[in-house]
């Protein structure tokens, strides 16, 4: 058995050798002639100044014309659209001349019938044995398939381009709207008012961030001036509609009753109805509303002050020193139907100073690493060393201290001071 | 960081939640969703044990309001229980320690 | 603004010498002069310069809007001889920097003293009687196919350009020079160059003039270089024996020798 088996295969070896012998001998009749003509690229020779001495069976194909029309009588240009003429003078033969080869170069062939095809050339030149250029010799592919695909690309890329185009003129748009909803927020310049020096600040923690935070200072009556400021709970677009309300509000309220105890009471009301009742989206905020009451003959200002649970306002005086102004009982505006808040008093003489901050202040983390925070102590004996300067160096100083606190600042911060003017210092507001 | 966890518990005067870790912007609406599937019965308690919670902003404090606003809705009451120092001085500044009894730990805020 | 890096300024040569600036054409830098700049060395200072969008120039400079006219071209041509002072410079252009020549010797006359014009063209356009090698048709589908990025300006030439990396000696900077300009430049120059018509400023030149022609050239025709000659009156016309559009580097020793006769004659 184990014999036969091995006699049997011996015809079935000598069958397959003979199969591939004449496969390989098939290939070796592929003559190189035979090769050159019907290669499945165009090979082409010109002369040095671009007549076309030999072309291949294959390129002819191409272009859909005989050998007798082409060898001789054309140029490598004239097989080429106008733009790949152009091209061919101003690059590929340059570069050519330059480098003695040039390979890939992207380019179209005119067919005889008035088609086109894209190729891919590449060409080099053949020296002589004393080194002179004798003939340029030149392949082409075919890159219809390539450069298709490569069409896709650049349609890819045009409609991504544009798609940015777009979404950047969008958000210039809407940066736009954002910026005039924000003065809408925050007066663009405070009032001039006799007889009280005003000064303020409000640092974003994010650009893009609508601000939480408010302030105000506007004339009520002839010899009164109301001011307010505050901090919505919450972020974005939302706080931003409840900041605009809170401010008109407050506003309108006060033209009304210049109580700051009646101004937050209706604050309380419009706020609580507008989004705690019935809606599922609770919104609330903390504020001090106060009136400033100037005494032109003796250069004070009479405060009367309320707070919704808001941080303490704090008072410095001329002599030096600083206190917290405590508004006892307030709670945060908008939580409960009916609130109870209760008012303040004091009296700033010429040298002193009256203080309002939101939260982001006292919360901006500090230390090496960011992990204490700067507190109400800090910004107390802070406000202290400034005590009996202006309401405008108060406030510089107050801003250089946000700038070093750097990434340290997460939350905006508002911060606006009142100063009675010493004599030598006369009415002036600053922002 | 450190991630909200509410665990649920009950007490002879009502559900005890414990909340631990951010009560901020990204993690408060959980304890706003959580508090409305309590079951709450008239007069009993929701105790909120503040012992193991880390930090609490504005967002956490409006899901504390919420809390308020859905135990009075379903005539009960609602607690504070082991507020940290820092949440307490903020709950103080901005009045609501007049609308939320505080006490010093769960076992004070569920003695009968 | 230093103009010497904005437009890449190179000065060799002879300092002694009378000063001669070489300007290259569209789709060329001042690789382009390298056979030119053996012959002229000994005797002449050559500065070398490339317009901005075009080879290693500032990038950074070119305005879309400055290089929509070929007087944008020619204020870079009026800076850089500034820049250097130079007077009565001759001034070598290829093809279109011929007419670029022009205009910045009639912006600033004292700069440019002789023209030695390689193939210009002064309109690419067939009107009339007028014959510029190019119709209408021809032009828009240039322009078409300049636009549709079709012609290898395309990030895939850039590596193939680079991948001749065998022939060191051919310097980095020559590919580099071919790859580094930026496609959007060079349809601005495209753009510019072929829908140009300067035959009314040949007229203002007054100063010697070479005119180079081939005797086959696909983008100027012998009929370009015969229009070129007659309406510059006085200009020189030589026929090259050459193909193509460049013949400082197809034949540089038949341009070379032109150019050097040109110059002697003028001293």
């Amino acid at each position: 058995m184990m014999c036969r088996t091995g006699q049997q295969q011996e015809p079935h070896e000598a069958d397959e050798a003979e199969s591939s012998r004449g496969a390989f001998a098939a290939l070796l009749e592929d003559s190189a002639e035979e090769l050159y003509e019907n290669a499945p690229c165009g090979y082409l020779s010109t002369l040095m100044d671009g007549t076309i001495a030999k072309i291949n069976a294959t390129l002819l194909g191409w272009l859909g014309l005989d050998r007798e029309a082409v060898v001789g009588r054309m140029r490598f240009t004239d097989l080429l659209t106008v733009g790949g003429r152009l091209y061919h003078e101003t690059h590929f033969a340059p570069m050519l001349q330059m480098q003695g080869e040039i390979s890939g170069i992207a380019l179209e062939i005119k067919q005889s019938g008035g088609g086109r095809i894209p190729v891919l050339v590449s060409s080099s030149v053949k020296h002589g044995s004393t080194g002179e250029p004798l003939l340029i010799r030149t392949t082409v592919f075919d890159a219809r398939q390539r450069r298709a695909y490569e069409e896709e690309l650049l349609r890819g890329r045009k409609a991504a381009e544009e798609a940015r185009r777009q979404s950047e003129a969008d958000r210039a748009r809407l940066q736009d709207a954002l910026a005039v909803l924000q003065q809408s927020l925050l007066p663009d310049i405070l009032p001039v008012l006799p007889g009280v020096e005003t000064a303020a600040s409000y640092h974003t923690a994010s650009p893009d961030r609508l601000g939480g935070d408010f302030y105000d200072v506007f004339p009520l009556d002839g010899k009164r001036f109301g001011f307010f400021l505050g901090d919505v709970c919450g972020k974005g677009p939302q706080a931003a509609a409840v900041t605009s309300l809170t401010r008109y509000t407050l506003r309108t309220a006060a033209l009304h009753d210049p109580d700051p105890v009646t101004a937050l009471t209706t604050l309380n009301k419009v706020l609580h109805e507008r989004y705690a009742a019935g809606s599922g989206d609770p919104r609330y905020c903390t504020v001090v509303f106060g009136t400033l009451e100037p005494d032109p003959d003796t250069g004070q200002v009479a405060v009367r002050i309320a707070s919704g649970g808001h941080p303490p306002a704090i008072v410095t005086r001329a002599d030096g020193t600083a206190d917290f102004l405590p508004t006892p009982g307030g709670l945060l505006v908008g939580v409960l139907p009916s609130a109870q808040f209760t008012a303040a008093t004091t009296t700033l003489a010429p040298g002193d100073t009256l203080l309002l901050y939101t939260d982001g202040i006292t919360e901006a983390r500090t230390g090496p690493d960011r992990t204490s925070l700067y507190g109400d102590q800090a910004l107390l004996s802070f406000a202290s060393d400034h005590a009996g300067k202006p309401a405008s160096a108060l406030i510089e100083a107050l801003t250089a201290l946000l700038q070093r606190f750097g990434d340290g600042l997460d939350d905006d911060t508002a911060l606006l001071a009142l100063g009675a003017p010493t004599a030598g210092h006369r009415t002036r507001s600053s922002r | 960081m450190s991630p909200l966890k509410i665990t649920t518990g009950y007490a002879a005067t009502g559900p005890v939640l414990k909340v631990l870790g951010e009560l901020d912007y990204d993690n408060a609406p959980e304890l706003s969703e959580l508090v409305p599937t309590i079951p709450l019965r008239p007069g009993q308690c929701l105790v909120l044990d503040l012992g193991g919670m880390v930090f609490c902003d504005s967002s956490g404090l409006s899901a504390l309001i919420a809390a308020h606003r859905h135990t009075q809705a379903a005539r009960a009451d609602i607690a504070l229980a082991a507020v940290p120092a820092h949440t307490l001085r903020i709950l103080r500044i901005v009045g609501l320690d007049q609308i939320f009894p505080i006490h010093p730990d769960t076992a004070s805020a569920t003695a009968p | 603004m230093d103009i010497a890096r904005r437009n890449n300024v190179a000065v060799t040569g002879n300092p002694q010498g009378r000063t001669v600036v070489l300007a290259h054409g569209f789709g060329c830098d001042q690789n382009m002069w390298r056979l030119t700049l053996p012959a002229l060395a000994e005797d002449y200072r050559l500065v070398l310069f490339d317009y901005v969008g075009c080879g290693r120039s500032d990038t950074t400079a070119f305005s879309a809007e400055r290089y929509a006219t070929l007087e944008g071209y020619a204020r870079d041509v009026v800076e850089v001889s500034e820049a250097l002072d130079l007077r009565d410079a001759v001034f070598v252009g290829h093809s279109v920097s011929a007419m670029i020549g022009v205009l910045a010797a009639a912006m600033a006359p004292e700069r440019i003293g002789a023209h030695v014009m390689i193939a210009p063209s002064p309109h690419y356009l067939d009107d009339d009687d007028y014959r510029g090698g190019f119709s209408a048709d021809d032009i828009d589908e240039l322009l078409a196919s300049l636009e549709s990025n079709y012609l290898g300006w395309s990030a895939a030439m850039a590596p193939v350009i680079m991948g001749n990396a065998d022939r060191p000696e051919l310097g980095e900077e020559l590919t580099d020079s071919f790859c580094a300009t930026d496609p959007d430049m060079a349809r601005v120059f495209a753009r510019t160059t072929f829908l140009s018509d300067s035959r009314k400023d040949l007229r203002s030149v007054t100063v010697p003039t070479l005119v180079l022609e081939c005797t086959q050239d696909v983008i100027a025709p012998r009929e370009v270089g015969a229009f070129v000659h007659a309406a510059i009156p006085g200009s020189r016309l030589v026929t090259l024996d050459a193909t193509g559009h460049c013949p400082h580097l197809s034949a540089p020793d038949a341009t070379n020798t032109a150019i050097l006769n040109f110059l002697a004659a003028l001293s």
